[in-house]
C-alpha cells in the first residue's frame, strides 16, 4: 500500500492521541484514585427507612481516626440531614438513599454526584480539606418541588466540630 | 480556450499538501490543550473528588 509521508505523520499522531487519553484516564484512576460509584452501598428496604439503623436518623457519625460516615436520606424535597456538617481534613463516606422516587446527589461545583435510587444505597467517599460551604442538589426529576430540593455540606474547622458546634444552629 | 495549456502530472510523493498538514498540526495541538485543561483542571481539580 502506498501512504504517502504526510499521511503517516496524522495516522501516528492520531494513535499517539488516543494512547494519551488512555493513559490520562489510567493515571486518575490509579495514581489520584478516582472511583466510579457502584452497587458497593448494597440494598435496602426502601418502604422500612424508619427501622434501618443507619438511616433511621439521618445523621454524621465518626467511623475512623479522621474518618465520617454521613447517612443521608433524599426525599421529596428534602435532604435529611441538613445541613450535612463534616470537619475540615477529613474523609467522608456518604451512604444515600431515597424512601420514594429517584433523586440526585449532587455537591454543587464537584465531581462528588451520584444518583440515588430507592432500595439502593449510593455510597461515594470524599477527602474534604479547607473549611467552607458546599450546596447540595437534586439532579433528577423528582416532583413538582423538585427545583426546591436543596441541602448544605457545611465543612466546619476541626476545633469547631469537636465541640459539636454547627455555624448557623 | 487554448488545447496548449501546460500540463504537468507528478507523482504521489512529489505532491506535498503542507496547508492540510499545517492545520492538521493546529487542530491536533487544540485537541492537547483542551484534553489537559479538560482532564487535569476542569475534572480532577474540581474536588471534591469521588475517591471510594
Amino acid at each position: 500500500m502506498d501512504i504517502h509521508s504526510y499521511e503517516k505523520i496524522w495516522l501516528v499522531l492520531a494513535v499517539l492521541l488516543i494512547a494519551g487519553f488512555v493513559s490520562t484516564v489510567t493515571y486518575g484512576a490509579t495514581a489520584v484514585g478516582v472511583q466510579m460509584i457502584d452497587d458497593d452501598g448494597g440494598t435496602i428496604d426502601a418502604n422500612a427507612l424508619d427501622e434501618d439503623p443507619r438511616f433511621g436518623n439521618p445523621r454524621v457519625e465518626q467511623v475512623g481516626e479522621n474518618h465520617y460516615a454521613a447517612y443521608v436520606v433524599a426525599q421529596q424535597f428534602i435532604f435529611r440531614p441538613d445541613p450535612i456538617t463534616v470537619p475540615a481534613n477529613s474523609t467522608v463516606t456518604f451512604y444515600v438513599t431515597s424512601p420514594d422516587v429517584i433523586h440526585g446527589f449532587e455537591v454543587v461545583g464537584t465531581n462528588a454526584n451520584t444518583m440515588v435510587v430507592p432500595g439502593q444505597v449510593s455510597k461515594l467517599t470524599v477527602t474534604v480539606e479547607e473549611p467552607r460551604e458546599y450546596g447540595i442538589l437534586c439532579n433528577e426529576y423528582c416532583g413538582n418541588g423538585h427545583h426546591t430540593m436543596e441541602g448544605k455540606l457545611i465543612v466546619q474547622p476541626e476545633d469547631e466540630y469537636a465541640q459539636g458546634g454547627s455555624t448557623d444552629g | 480556450m487554448s488545447d496548449e495549456q501546460p500540463a504537468t502530472e507528478i507523482g504521489h510523493e512529489e505532491f506535498d499538501p503542507n496547508g492540510t498538514l499545517a492545520l492538521i498540526l493546529i487542530y491536533f495541538a487544540i485537541l492537547v490543550v483542551m484534553w489537559v485543561f479538560m482532564y487535569f483542571v476542569e475534572f480532577l481539580g474540581n474536588e471534591l473528588t469521588v475517591i471510594g
